[in-house]
């Protein structure tokens, strides 16, 4: 239990704090008490529980119902004990008890170990110690019986609230963990199923007629079936709150004339941008589809140059000669222009497309990483 | 029965098949002995895991040039058996005659670059550049950078010698001068890893 370690120790600096004030308390009043070397003597005490309390409640295993009792009987003791070493006279007055805050001690023990009610429960046995020790002025008393309640049932609240955020970090860490490893055992399967495609391809060519023609069926399912399983879900992931691998946006490009290559580390863009990226690929991919003969490929290369992420698309197709591409901005046909070139500026980053003729064409997008938007 | 098939077309085709195992461990074992010019290595194999496969290879038999398969694509595995030591790579599903092409080519010293490693091997530079580098990180020059990016594009290392007016071996030992830098840096981080954890075995 992480967080049980952090709540403990500062239980017990609040006893060791609680216990300067109460010595301070016991030098500057000492007017009140008639029995002024009991006083310091009844400080020892409780110097002593201090420091054995504060050993005693960083195990878990010694955090028995004995101590936390023993702590309640022992501090309600020392609270009681006053009336041995104060004028009468004091106490009716509304002078501090000796233990003063540190009273509040076993409170905040009970709250953590056992709840809510625990807490109540013995900050009203305090309280009552306390209305005892100065029975006919209630109102002082009050105060002081107050806080004690309200601490006990804030403090329990919190460390069950605590309790329950680990218990469900925990439960999340071991879905995590069970996640990996089902998708280690997908990828044998995967990689299985790949291959035995890729083998029914193959025997399909050898044996020709209507093998061939099942062989044939196998490679296109192969190809399908590797695009998918490479655009990875999961490292949508990877960044922080709104950032996005644009990866896994890309790789879905891939078909069996389109190849995406793309490092081995995500990419990561902000959403909008990532998606505009996306987009403006396509709008590329879609070009070399509509101009060029069937069968034309095309390769997509992602780069991350650290201020900027680049995306390089190619097809071997015949080409446009210089002129052509002007001629068709120009002419209103903005499929080109608006869709590729627009998106890219609208991101702050910029487009360049090249062809020749017989040479095929290439568009180069780049995307600056934030910092600079629109 | 894949390997079956492939040692069959290697057979065919001319090629003498020395040796024909199913896992890595056995591999290491009977590199020493036979001695081959070329390991074609499957990725997906039982028992340790490529990595370690192409340090044991390399270790027994230094000579030995390692062509790795995967069904699933350029992924991380990939990259890491190219770190390790590896010239070539291949998808499981490419043809008979490009499978056939991509052994003869790695027995001629040629690194078997598909697109989708050209883009692996840029981004590993990327990112070795981007991280902790004490002591001469490796680096692309303009040239090598150039060619990667043409291979991840989809051209033929003929077609980028046309380009950029190279013979066709200057093209072939630039990419394969990009492996020897990743080679040597993934030696030399090794070196270093065992050091810091006190597994150099000369200090006992």
């Amino acid at each position: 239990m992480g967080f049980q370690v952090p709540l403990w120790r500062a239980i017990a600096v609040y006893r060791i704090a609680s216990l300067c004030y109460a010595v301070a308390l016991v030098e500057l009043d000492s007017q009140d008490y008639s029995r002024w070397l009991l006083a310091w003597a009844l400080l020892g005490v409780m110097a002593a529980w201090t420091a054995a309390t504060s050993y005693a409640y960083r195990e878990p295993q010694r955090r028995t119902a004995l101590l936390l009792v023993s702590d309640l009987v022992i501090t309600a003791g020392l609270l009681l004990s006053t009336a041995a070493v104060q004028y009468p006279g004091s106490m009716r007055a509304g002078a501090t008890p000796v233990t003063a805050t540190w009273v509040a001690g076993p409170v905040l023990a009970w709250a953590v170990q056992w709840g809510r009610r625990a807490g109540i429960v013995s900050a009203l046995v305090l309280a009552g110690c306390d209305f005892a020790l100065r029975s006919d002025r209630i109102s002082i008393a009050l105060n002081g019986a107050v806080l004690l309640v309200l601490a006990g049932m804030l403090v329990g609240y919190l460390a069950r609230l605590a309790a329950d955020v680990e218990s469900a970090q925990q439960r999340a860490t071991e879905v995590e963990a069970a996640g990996r490893e089902r998708e280690r055992l997908a990828r044998d399967i995967h990689d299985s199923v790949l291959q035995v495609l890729a083998l029914v391809q193959r025997r399909g060519i050898d044996a020709g007629g209507e093998a061939a023609e099942l062989g044939r069926l196998a490679g296109e399912q192969e190809a399908a079936l590797r695009a998918l399983i490479g655009a990875k879900p999961e490292s949508y992931l990877a960044g922080q709150e709104g950032e996005v691998d644009v990866r896994a946006l890309l790789t879905r490009e891939a078909s069996a004339t389109v190849t995406v290559s793309t490092p081995a580390e995500p990419v990561l863009l902000t959403a909008p941008a990532a998606t505009e990226t996306a987009l403006a690929v396509r709008a590329a991919l879609d070009n070399v589809r509509q101009h060029c003969p069937d069968g034309t490929r095309a390769w997509v290369l992602v780069e991350d140059e650290g201020d900027e992420v680049a995306v390089m698309i190619r097809d071997d197709g015949p080409g446009m000669t210089g002129g052509r591409l002007a001629e068709a901005a120009a002419a209103g046909r903005l499929g080109v222009s608006h869709a590729i070139d627009g998106r890219m500026r609208d991101l702050g980053g910029a487009a360049q497309i090249t062809s020749g003729d017989g040479e095929g064409t290439l568009v180069v997008l780049r995307v600056p990483r934030r910092g600079r938007l629109l | 029965m894949w390997r079956e098939a492939v040692a069959r077309d290697l057979g065919s085709a001319g090629f003498e098949v020395v040796a024909s195992v199913g896992d890595g461990e056995q591999a290491v074992r009977v590199a020493g002995a036979v001695r081959p010019d070329v390991v074609v290595l499957d990725l997906q194999m039982p028992g340790i895991s490529g990595v370690d496969t192409i340090h044991g290879l390399l270790t027994a038999y230094p000579g030995a040039r390692v062509l790795v398969l995967s069904a699933s694509g350029e992924q991380q595995d990939v990259l890491e058996a190219i770190k390790a030591g590896a010239v070539g790579y291949l998808l499981k599903s490419a043809g008979r005659d490009e499978f056939l092409d991509a052994v003869r080519r790695t027995a001629a010293g040629e690194a078997v670059f598909t697109a989708g490693l050209a883009a692996l091997v840029l981004g590993e530079y990327r990112r070795i550049a981007a991280g902790p580098s004490a002591g001469g990180a490796p680096e692309l020059t303009v040239r090598e950078t150039e060619i990667l990016r043409m291979v991840a594009t989809g051209q033929s290392y003929r077609q980028i010698a046309e380009r950029l007016v190279l013979s066709h071996r200057t093209v072939q030992n630039h990419v394969q001068n990009t492996l020897n830098k990743l080679h040597l840096h993934n030696r030399v981080e090794l070196v270093r890893y065992a050091i810091d954890h006190g597994l150099d075995t000369g200090r006992g």
